[in-house]
């Protein structure tokens, strides 16, 4: 499974829940599967997304909330899976690409190219559900269960927070979100119903 | 145990600019703030981190969420938050209220702490981060409160640092003992 495969299966899942992106290609490949009001985009702060997804994930308990984010990315802020095992909101999903390589700047081996285990090591700070999958077969079955509400799931939605480390193969982005950060964050907070008053005005 | 002056300010300061979740990385002065925010307003989530820069992620996304986040750390602890402040907080305008403990200015005992403590106002001058100082005990709230509006008003972090004159009540005080 390409890492765009498995970024569309992740949107196609979502519906209209809210999806944080890490900076480079797994932004890229969320612009391409889909660009949407409830897409946030990365540009910067590498190994940042999850904690975005945790803050975002607290402040809305009562909508699911999805990060795609890099094996490198989520190298650089290992501390971020002790502090989800901890807080452990029931509503975040977070999928980590796992290409083995920092793919963005030339295809340099990380170190789960050599056996670190990102899995592992989600359960071993407290994060209850996690999973490894290699195919788009096992990552819909494995997200299925999270997927966004207007999907009509039956009974009770699954207890996360929940590490999906999808192994995947490089693909070249064939796309590039918008560069406007305040514009991306805009959108994507009109998109969540707690627009800015600065985009939305105030009733006095 | 009685809570100093203030760190009552400090957290009536969060508390009245409307911020109601309090993102740290723990500090020793901070731990009487911590306390006090603990026994007496109830209504702010209390979120540990394990890092400053994380912590400014997780404010982030609380931002976005709609929250008006607070980010409580040591001020040694802005060299590790740089990444955050400039690729995220400053470029998509995500507002959060920075309050630093100070190490490093007058009455510190670590030359460790030196280097950073003497370069906090210059790199957020140098980031275009506004920042105010709580000049008293009895101004502390005040002083958070104003940064704090301001920053959620314009949508521009802002700092709020305590110097350790305020935070120990020493010009040359040692180390702060830890409250037992």
């Amino acid at each position: 499974m390409t890492r765009l495969e498995a970024t569309r299966v992740i949107v196609g899942l979502a519906g209209d829940a809210p999806i944080v992106a890490s900076l480079g290609h797994p932004a890229y490949d969320l612009f391409a599967a889909g660009d949407r009001p409830g897409n946030f985009y990365t540009w910067g702060s590498m190994g940042l997304a999850s904690s975005i997804g945790l803050g975002l994930a607290l402040a809305r308990p009562e909508i699911r909330v999805f990060v795609l984010d890099g094996d490198g990315s989520l190298l650089m802020n290992l501390g971020s899976l002790a502090t989800i095992g901890l807080l452990r909101p029931a509503n975040l999903v977070l999928v980590v690409m796992d290409n083995e390589e920092y793919a963005t700047t030339g295809g340099q081996k990380t170190p789960t190219a050599h056996g670190a285990d990102l899995d592992a090591a989600a359960r071993a700070m407290g994060v209850p559900r996690t999973a490894t999958v290699r195919t788009e077969a096992e990552l819909v079955t494995v997200a299925r269960p999270f997927q966004g509400r207007e999907h009509g799931t039956e009974g009770p939605a699954p207890q996360g927070p929940a590490v999906i480390i999808a192994k995947v193969r490089e693909s070249a982005p064939t796309g590039k979100p918008p560069l406007d950060g305040v514009f991306i964050k805009q959108r994507f907070m009109s998109a969540l119903g707690n627009p800015e008053s600065a985009t939305s005005g105030t009733v006095l | 145990m009685t809570t100093p002056a203030w760190a009552s300010g400090v957290c009536a300061g969060i508390h009245a600019a409307g911020s109601r979740d309090v993102v740290y990385v723990p500090d020793n002065p901070l731990s009487h703030v911590l306390r006090e925010l603990d026994a007496r307003f109830r209504d702010i989530r209390l979120l540990l981190a394990t890092r400053e820069e994380e912590a400014f992620g997780i404010a982030a996304g609380l931002y976005l969420g709609g929250r008006l986040p607070t980010v409580m750390l040591q001020s040694s602890g802005l060299g590790n938050s740089l990444n955050a402040l400039t690729s995220l907080l400053l470029p998509y305008e995500i507002p959060v209220l920075a309050v630093v403990s100070m190490r490093g200015d007058a009455g510190e005992w670590n030359a460790a702490q030196v280097p950073m403590g003497r370069a906090v106002r210059a790199i957020f001058d140098a980031i275009g981060v506004p920042h105010a100082t709580v000049e008293s005990a009895d101004s502390a709230g005040e002083t958070v409160r104003i940064a704090g509006t301001t920053a959620f008003g314009t949508r521009r972090m802002g700092a709020c640092l305590l110097p350790r004159r305020v935070t120990t009540g020493s010009q040359t005080g040692s180390d702060p003992v830890a409250p037992s």
